[in-house]
């Protein structure tokens, strides 16, 4: 049982349930092309999430079970967010119909945002492997932290294509309540309590 | 007891954070208080009346009390409407969030 629990594979199943949901749907005609940009898009950035809270988490709770469970599957995650942003990328095209219609909506703001926040994906997912952590070494954290701007640009994306911020900063208030936490606690620890002189 | 306190606060957040995730919910971009439904102008009258007009309509619902309209623009924008229920004039127009057209008051 644990050994089934425990298998990548069963991770990567789990992971790829809502994706096969979704395409049953579309392929069906019971969800619209127009309508798999929600939940495709919804979920790449709630994997993302999901993949860069383990870290901070851990950092704040310690080396919890589930935690050291999770941290080893956060490649799992940060891979499955890229390919549900590629689905996303995908049935937008779909809907866009041509190419003339995409490069019609390049210069909108939440469009160009969306596109640069994949294009920051891109490398991160590349590198996802066991031989490109061996290739670049020191520089593959480098690449991995392409993670910090590509949510911040998934979130201004999710904003301002919806024109409501609701939805969207709801998602991110876990990461950035971590953040604030960890930062409080680093700024804390790095100054000297009045007494440490004495 | 910290990380405990942290624990349930951090469990609410996340909580909250899926309970919001409904899509269905009112975007409260628009809100139209146009009175009962039953003195509404049918939908269909509006997707006729945008489609003489040359838009191509995908989708229509309500949404805060007015008609939302999913289409394509007679110049090619794929955009997202509000129109009012009972007049059918035409009150927001945006597309991907670049906002076109806002009716001042709305």
């Amino acid at each position: 049982m644990r050994t089934i629990i425990n298998s990548v594979k069963l991770f990567w199943l789990i992971l790829a349930v809502p994706g096969l949901a979704m395409l049953h749907g579309w392929w069906t005609g019971a969800i619209e092309t127009m309508d798999m940009l929600h939940p495709t898009g919804e979920t790449s950035a709630r994997l993302m999430i999901a993949a860069m809270l383990v870290g901070p988490l851990a950092g704040v709770l310690g080396q919890r079970k589930w935690l050291m469970w999770l941290l080893a599957r956060r490649r799992s995650l940060g891979v499955a967010a890229f390919a549900y942003a590629v689905a996303h990328l995908v049935f937008y095209a779909i809907d866009m119909g041509s190419l003339e219609a995409i490069l019609g909506e390049l210069p909108i703001a939440s469009i160009w945002i969306g596109w640069l926040a994949l294009a920051l994906m891109l490398p991160m997912a590349l590198t996802s492997n066991q031989a490109a952590m061996k290739l670049l070494r020191a520089a593959w954290k480098r690449v991995q932290q392409l993670a910090y701007p590509a949510a911040v640009l998934t979130l201004l994306h999710w904003w301002w294509v919806h024109d409501g911020a609701t939805a969207a900063l709801v998602h991110f208030a876990p990461l950035a309540l971590l953040w604030l936490l960890l930062a409080l606690r680093k700024l804390n620890k790095s100054q000297p309590s009045p007494q440490a002189g004495v | 007891m910290r990380s405990l306190i942290f624990a349930a606060a951090f469990g609410l957040a996340s909580a909250a954070a899926l309970s919001t995730a409904t899509p269905a919910e009112a975007t409260g971009k628009v809100k139209c208080q146009a009175g009962p439904q039953s003195g509404w102008k049918n939908v269909e009258a509006l997707k006729a009346q945008l489609t003489k007009d040359g838009w191509k309509v995908t989708k229509a619902k309500v949404d805060g009390g007015c008609y939302e309209v999913y289409g394509v623009l007679p110049t090619g924008e794929k955009v997202e409407a509000y129109f009012h229920p009972v007049s059918f004039e035409k009150l927001y127009v945006a597309q991907r969030g670049k906002v076109l057209f806002r009716k001042s008051g709305y």
